[in-house]
């Protein structure tokens, strides 16, 4: 009998396979319904940050009174569901206690728990020991953050040591005098003094702390006493040491050279390089400069022969070593396709915390080379396998679309452009204003301006109906041309729709100001839909706002009162004129001597105004 | 003396016994009286009271005109633990009603698959959408540390309760 033996899940992802994602659903965390669907970027952060903090409370009360959820109907037994023990239970002086406080990440307590052994003359194993100053170098002599407890920020501004501040460790209370900063003398140095026999790890666990916190010199000179203890070094000292070398040497070939002296004497001592050593070594020839460029190629093959495949972390570094943001280009757009070339259908797991950089990196590229079939292939490649899960964080996965999307809306056809944009807008992004605006763009490259009041309406459900420019751009975008009838009208609706949001400002909620222009281009608007009305009352804002009509706006508006025959508004318009002492005013009156049929009273008030402009030029 | 109480004990015994001879079975009641045919129902009355569907309809039509507000397998032939369901159910109406104060629309519709409790409400759109969210991601936690299992809440909002009829 062949029977197939299968996991567990296999008919869950089977069925998993087959289903897309749903571009009329939001994210998954959130609730399916109208109301409480996130509508913004703001909202989709405030909200899943709210459900957040309502975990953390419950967390609270679970860790608070843990007796009450004790009872363990699960069987199995599922321990994350029992309440956590955030205090230490054993309470004696012994070694015992402090691997319960190493576990349990509690870096002070651990220490005076330490402190306490060596005065009591109680000798500690050197392994224990090991691993408290992994711990204490691993979160830079300070507690971690707790989970529970909001965190505060570090209000301390004491001066920077030498060294500048990189990498930061959670650094957590204000209370703590202690900086994300490798301090002199701290714990981590005291209790490697008072260690009689360091071992490997021991200076492993120094230096990789040095070098986390910025102290790379003083890495650099345990190392050479670790040298002359006549040790040996491990591959995670040697990758902490790579990614040093580029602080403590200013010339490109120093840091080279440097890095490459690393490298043999890893050789020398017979320890293997792994995928983070190839990491390193390109991530510190980012710094590098020109030998950066001759010299990835070179590492990359050796560490194939190595059999050391890179990961997405090793294509991100030497993309950014190509193709630096602001440098023109010249003859480097092969490199991306070759990575490409390489990537294309594969599936990665994450294997270093700069594999998340990748696709930003890559979609960068293909903006400003301009290249969309690499951006095609970048998009793919999201979606093989569970690289999904490599595009990091919200605002990562933001920034990734936002690029993504420009480039769509600079070399796609409108039609294209707008597939991607129902696609991804707002299931997966919403996008900012500028991004809006490319799409305007692309819009009016291709002649599509009779999509502009839909894509109003999703501007005011996204947040930036109250965006000044973006607004005023809209309103001159639909004033340009004269569109067919029906376009016209749909126009004059959103029009009026926009005035609104100039009105009423809701508490809270950025005000508008009027400008010319955008009064201007709304009365246009109006009147080329024959609504001569409201276009009569938005003329009369321009005094309440204290803006100048235009004179080719005057002529038109009067154009369209001739179509109507409507002699007291002529004149009105007429009055306007000459309230805003038009030097277009003379020409006006004479139009409209010509063109209306008046009345004496009429004309004995139109040529008394003749008279009044002539006099006051 | 004690020949009386002795007297009076054989009159009791005979008593009894003939009490609990084929003739008569009326024993003495020691719980509260469970009406069946009041259970769960809203009288009609002036027309004035606001009904929704679900308190409109009687026990009598779950299955025809009503569905069931707890879904679950204890129920059926073989199967135990359908008082620990009940109790839950009721363990965790309550909490909702309290967690959610003023703004549940109607019944709780609880829904279990497999290890999964899926708690299904239909809110009023009281409070503002990050308020509610808070207060989903504390009930789910809270929830699934307390039973073990894993809670979600699947939540629709309505402007306003939906009334079926005045009675």
């Amino acid at each position: 009998m062949f029977t197939v033996i299968r996991s567990k899940e296999a008919v869950l992802q089977a069925l998993a396979s087959t289903v897309n994602r749903d571009p009329t659903a939001s994210d998954y965390r959130f609730q399916d319904d109208p109301y409480l669907t996130p509508k913004t970027s703001s909202e989709f952060k405030l909200f899943s940050l709210s459900q957040e903090s309502g975990r953390n409370a419950a967390k609270y009360f679970i860790s608070t009174y843990p007796k009450y959820f004790q009872k363990d109907y699960a069987q199995p037994h599922i321990p994350c569901l029992m309440p956590e023990t955030l205090e230490a239970q054993i309470e004696e002086v012994s070694e015992a206690a402090l691997i319960e406080r190493i576990q349990m990440r509690k870096v002070k307590a651990a220490v005076d728990l330490y402190d306490q052994l060596q005065q009591a003359g109680t000798p500690v194993s050197l392994d224990v020991t090991n691993q408290l100053l992994d711990l204490i170098c691993f979160y830079g002599d300070c507690d971690p953050a707790q989970e529970n407890v909001p965190e505060q920020r570090n209000e301390e501004t004491e001066d920077v040591q030498d060294e500048p501040q990189t990498k930061k460790g959670r650094a957590s209370k204000a209370s703590d005098k202690l900086k994300a900063a490798w301090k002199e003398n701290n714990n981590a140095e005291r209790i490697f003094a008072l260690l009689s026999e360091p071992n490997t790890h021991s200076y492993s666990a120094l230096i990789r702390g040095m070098v986390k916190y910025g102290a790379y010199s003083k890495a650099f000179s345990t190392y050479t006493d670790l040298l002359n203890n006549q040790l040996k070094a491990d591959v995670s000292t040697f990758n902490a040491l790579i990614t040093a070398a580029p602080e403590v040497k200013e010339k490109y070939n120093e840091k080279w050279e440097l890095i490459v002296d690393l490298l043999k004497q890893m050789a020398e001592q017979k320890v293997k390089p792994n995928l983070l050593t190839l990491n390193a070594v390109l991530k510190a020839l980012r710094r590098c400069g020109t030998v950066g460029k001759s010299q990835a190629f070179p590492v990359i093959s050796e560490m194939r022969a190595l059999s050391i495949d890179p990961s997405l972390a090793s294509y991100n570094h030497l993309l950014s070593i190509f193709y630096k943001p602001g440098a023109p280009f010249q003859g480097q757009t092969d490199i991306l396709q070759e990575v490409m070339n390489e990537v294309s259908g594969k599936s990665f797991t994450p294997q270093d915390p700069d594999d998340a950089q990748f696709f930003i990196t890559a979609v960068r590229i293909c903006l400003d080379t301009k290249d969309i079939e690499q951006a095609y292939r970048v998009h793919e490649l999201l979606g093989v396998g569970e690289n999904w899960r490599l595009l990091g964080n919200d605002f990562q996965q933001n920034i990734y679309h936002a690029r993504f999307f420009s480039l769509l809306c600079m070399m796609e056809n409108i039609d294209v452009v707008l597939k991607w944009y129902r696609d991804l807008v707002p299931s997966v992004y919403y996008p900012s204003s500028n991004v809006m605006r490319d799409l305007l763009q692309a819009l009016d490259t291709d002649n599509r301006l009779d999509l502009i009041p839909q894509i109003w309406k999703d501007l005011k459900q996204l947040g930036h109906g109250n965006r000044q420019t973006l607004v005023e751009e809209l309103l001159t975008l639909m004033a340009r041309e004269k569109q067919n009838q029906e376009v016209q009208e749909t126009f004059a609706e959103c029009a009026l729709d926009i005035k609104k949001m100039y009105d009423t400002g809701d508490r809270g909620k950025v005000m508008m100001s009027w400008t010319a222009g955008s009064l201007s281009d709304l009365v246009s608007v109006l009147l080329a839909a024959q609504r001569r009305q409201d276009a009569w009352e938005i003329l009369k804002l321009f005094k309440t706002h204290n803006r100048v009509p235009s004179e080719e706006l005057l002529d038109k508006f009067l154009t369209c009162i001739k179509e109507s025959g409507d002699v007291n508004q002529a004149l009105e318009l007429v009055q306007i004129s000459a309230g805003f002492c038009l030097p277009g005013t003379p020409k006006l009156i004479q139009r409209v001597q010509q063109e209306f049929l008046l009345s004496e009273q009429q004309k004995s008030m139109l040529s008394d105004l003749e008279i009044q402009t002539f006099n006051s030029d | 003396m004690a020949t009386s109480l002795v007297r009076q004990t054989k009159l009791l015994s005979i008593v009894t016994s003939q009490l609990s001879s084929a003739a008569c079975f009326r024993n003495i009641h020691c719980t509260a009286a469970c009406l069946k045919n009041r259970a769960a129902r809203i009288r009609v009355a002036k027309g004035d009271k606001p009904v929704t569907y679900e308190q409109a309809y009687h026990p009598h039509h779950i299955g025809h005109r009503k569905g069931w507000l707890s879904q679950h397998t204890s129920n059926l032939q073989g199967e135990d633990g359908a008082a620990e369901r009940v109790v839950e159910d009721v363990f965790i109406r309550r909490f909702m009603y309290g967690t959610f104060h003023g703004c549940l629309a109607d019944e709780i519709v609880i829904k279990r698959r497999g290890n999964l409790l899926v708690i299904c409400a239909v809110m009023i759109q009281k409070l503002l959408p990050s308020k509610f969210y808070f207060l989903i991601g504390y009930t789910e936690e809270l929830l699934s540390h307390f039973y073990k299992c894993p809670v979600k809440i699947e939540m629709q909002t309505v402007e306003e309760k939906v009334v079926y009829k005045y009675l």
